[in-house]
């Protein structure tokens, strides 16, 4: 099917596969489309039908709550049911040279295992190797699962055909429903497929910043793989990194054996702190990890209390539950006084 | 448009915004800058997210969706936003506020902050024209003596000649300026169609007086110039653009 995109500065052509996701075909065809969680909920990709027709594949989905005009639509829901026309309301570009190409890959889970009582790690082995930038996320399709949902990359490795998840049990989630039913490390084999890379919260090391990372619960995920990406370029031998991560008790806490270790190299210019909401930082916790800091409270206000006076020439990552994130952007902005351009993060929930 | 009453000046807190309702049913933010008041359109213009729910500290304006931001006092873009708010004029008179609509000409992104007189010069030179829709303002080979500014209403651009046309985008902002080939002295003719997609009413102003009005008035005439070449480069910035 052919899709000819109505932009505010030019138009596009582009052709998408039967049931190709509109968003997806755009992006495959190196058409930057405006999007954010590529997943349904934040409303991003909104676009008009001009002209011809669409299946919507979410019509429930969260983010229509921003369609207003009737033939307003989600890119990232809807297929072309034939040759269409579509306008969105902003300037779009061709995508970045320097971007890592985005595709369709089919993966096997390799390996699931139990982080927390409420969360895991996911191995997924792909067909085929991808390239993508630390802090981009994958669109993966569940077996059985309706719709797909946005998971960031732990590990940061080039044309890899490995990569690595944490997944949130939610009450009632059909994805936890799906991996956490059964035993806790099944799912081994279960076949799955993916889009992506996707996101603009990226870290490259020629950035020349210092970094300041925030995160809470599963949004840790992503720093893993920017944290990964700076050792490896030695990049905390120039500039300094704070992580933050927020977790509600020290039974919630994971990763902490692979972010010390992120530490045990760069200990003069990176500093690591777990943020711990619900609960007194336990006597053992700074004994079992020496490495880390500790420290009892919300992880934005850790941070705000931490960074004092330090947010000179620095880029912030935030990841996290969207009240988190908020709370973040808010005291980034207004009390920090970072430019928008320095606090990145994709909503996607 | 008349003066229109909007809201009470208690209503408005020192560095605080509301969104507010004017007589007629137009909806409003009204922001308090250290005592000052301020009018814009109620939604961000990239995706109609209620200002009111941005974050504001007395001189920054930020919607929480995307990060956009505005200087509070004259609606100019900041950093990621990619266009202007649509700013009223507004008046307080005792306890009340009230609001008027500003010209097409001081809206748009490229001729605010310059002089007053400059302004009322440029203002002098703008003819009114209404479009009706399918009508076509100026076609591919045309002269391009003059520049337009979109006052309400929607042009769409196709470039390309008899069947082999393709579109080139559109313009849909009160303030808008299009057909700025007129304020280029190598660019004589028209490289596109433009054709009002529905009823439109644009400013239509003499490039080569604008120019002479610019020239004696430099420092009106680099800042606009200055906003000339960044909104060319938007379009230019790969091959295929308008």
């Amino acid at each position: 099917m052919r899709v000819q995109l109505n932009a505010r500065n030019r138009a596009y052509e582009f052709e998408a596969a039967p049931g190709e996701k509109i968003l997806f075909a755009g992006l495959r065809a190196r058409v930057d489309l405006p999007y954010e969680c590529g997943t349904g909920t934040c409303g991003t990709c909104k676009a008009r039908l001009v002209e011809g027709r669409i299946d919507d594949g979410w019509p429930e989905a969260p983010g229509r709550k921003y369609l207003k005009g009737a033939g307003e639509f989600l890119m990232c829901q809807c297929a072309a049911a034939g040759d269409l026309t579509a306008e969105v309301a902003s300037f779009v570009y061709a995508v970045d040279s320097g971007a890592c190409p985005v595709a369709d890959a089919a993966g096997v889970v390799a390996d699931a295992r139990a982080l927390t009582h409420d969360v895991m790690a996911l191995d997924i082995e792909l067909d085929r190797p991808v390239d993508f930038d630390a802090g981009q996320f994958m669109a993966v399709t569940m077996p059985g699962v309706p719709g797909c949902r946005g998971y960031s990359m732990v590990n940061f490795a080039r044309r890899t055909r490995r990569l690595e998840f944490v997944l949130k049990k939610k009450p009632g989630g059909g994805v936890s429903g799906w991996l956490f039913g059964g035993s806790q490390d099944g799912r081994g084999g279960a076949k799955v497929e993916l889009f992506g890379p996707l996101g603009k919260a990226t870290f490259h090391p020629s950035l020349g910043k210092h970094l300041l990372c925030i995160a809470g619960g599963s949004g840790i995920a992503g720093m893993m793989a920017i944290l990964a990406r700076a050792c490896e370029e030695r990049y905390f031998a120039q500039y300094r990194g704070d992580v933050f991560f927020g977790v509600r008790t020290m039974a919630d806490a994971f990763y902490l054996a692979e972010l010390a270790a992120f530490r045990r190299e760069f200990s003069g210019q990176l500093a690591i702190t777990v943020a711990l909401s619900d609960e007194d930082v336990p006597e053992r916790a700074a004994r079992d990890h020496p490495l880390l800091r500790f420290e009892r409270g919300l992880v934005h206000e850790v941070a705000k209390k931490a960074m004092q006076g330090r947010f000179q020439n620095v880029r912030a990552y935030l990841a996290g539950p969207p009240p988190a994130v908020d709370a973040a952007i808010r005291f980034l902005l207004l009390e920090a006084k970072l430019t928008a351009d320095n606090i990145r993060y994709d909503k996607f929930s | 448009m008349g003066k229109r009453f909007v809201c009470r000046v208690g209503d408005v807190p020192a560095n605080a915004m509301k969104e507010c309702e004017a007589e007629g049913g137009l909806k409003l933010l009204v922001a308090n800058a250290g005592g000052e008041f301020f009018a814009y359109q109620a939604v961000c213009p990239h995706q109609d997210v209620p200002l009111c729910e941005g974050l504001y500290d007395g001189a920054m304006l930020t919607c929480h969706m995307h990060l956009w931001q505005w200087d509070i006092r004259s609606g100019a873009p900041v950093g990621l936003a990619e266009t202007a708010l649509e700013r009223y004029a507004l008046s307080v008179d005792g306890e009340s506020i009230y609001v008027e609509s500003k010209s097409a000409l001081e809206m748009g992104g490229l001729f605010a902050g310059a002089s007053e007189p400059t302004l009322a010069k440029l203002a002098a030179l703008a003819k009114r024209e209404e479009y009706e829709q399918g009508a076509t303002i100026y076609s591919v080979g045309d002269a391009a003596e003059d520049f337009f500014v979109l006052d309400s209403g929607r042009v769409e651009f196709r470039i390309g000649r008899d069947e082999r046309t393709s579109p080139a985008g559109f313009m849909l902002r009160k303030g808008e300026v299009f057909g700025w080939a007129a304020l280029l002295d190598s660019h004589p003719r028209r490289i596109a169609r433009a054709r009002c997609e529905e009823r439109s009413t644009v400013l239509r102003i003499d490039g080569r007086q604008t120019l002479q009005a610019l020239e004696a008035d430099p420092a009106s005439g680099y800042l606009v110039m200055k906003r000339l070449s960044a909104l060319i480069a938007r379009y230019l910035a790969e091959p295929g653009a308008k």
